[in-house]
């Protein structure tokens, strides 16, 4: 079964992202595929750079990153939702003439388009709330 | 065409739920997906006609909703036992929606292949 998983909350806002990512692993451990991880309302901060993790507690956009590398699976963020909060690409920060890239490596920004695009390609839709 | 259906449960202005998730059944119908909109709990409160969100800075929800119909979004419901409990009715709403119970909500959930905004 394929499957489309968002994300709604950021590091420390919600639970999204631990149970999301944990969920995403289990999913593949039982044989399934996934179309697209889509990171949506506050769940873009997932894939803020310049946050520092507090020791002993996870590092989520790093964990987000392994888990692109080790899967391949397409780590999806959506533009609107990003840029608003300040999650800028490369292109967008020289677009909006700011002064930091703080997109995380693994991530990328996408148009909404992409998430109706994983749904309708998908078997199951799971949204991880705020 | 696959059926989505956003669930908006949240007050129009406490944060950028609705706005986001009405950005989510613009795109779905340009997308040809057949998109419908579900408007219960605090969500209510974005049907209410006379909004004007200039002073807030904020664009006014009500307007946006009109976009709606633009792209033909046109099931539009509302949890009826949610506007009854805030003193709301039809007449208090800047749109036509309709009205369901909860056990019509429970078949409209049922026969979507994806529901957003379902946990608040």
């Amino acid at each position: 079964m394929k499957y489309t998983i968002a994300i709604h909350s950021a590091p420390y806002g919600g639970s999204a992202g631990q149970a999301g990512l944990a969920f995403a692993r289990a999913v593949l451990a039982a044989g399934h595929e996934i179309s697209r991880v889509f990171f949506y309302h506050e769940g873009v901060y997932q894939a803020l750079s310049s946050a520092v993790a507090p020791q002993g507690e996870v590092d989520l956009p790093a964990a987000w990153r392994t888990f692109g590398e080790e899967t391949g699976i397409e780590l999806a963020v959506c533009i609107a939702n990003g840029i608003k909060r300040g999650v800028l690409s490369a292109d967008e920060n020289d677009r909006y003439e700011r002064n930091a890239v703080t997109l995380a490596p693994g991530f990328e920004l996408v148009g909404l388009g992409q998430l109706i695009d994983a749904i309708v390609s998908s078997d199951r839709y799971i949204e991880f709330p705020q | 065409m696959k059926k989505l259906l956003c669930m908006i449960s949240h007050a129009p202005y406490r944060d950028a739920h609705t706005l986001e998730l009405l950005d989510v059944a613009l795109v779905g119908a340009v997308f040809d997906c057949e998109v419908s909109v579900l408007f219960r709990d605090e969500g209510v409160w974005a049907l209410l006609k006379d909004q004007d969100a200039t002073s807030l800075g904020q664009r006014t929800v009500s307007k946006v909703l009109e976009a709606l119909e633009t792209y033909d979004v046109n099931a539009v419901y509302v949890c009826a036992a949610s506007l009854a409990s805030r003193g709301l009715d039809q007449d208090d709403l800047a749109l036509s929606v309709k009205t369901i119970d909860h056990a019509a909500q429970a078949l409209l959930i049922a026969e979507q292949e994806a529901v957003l905004g379902a946990q608040t």
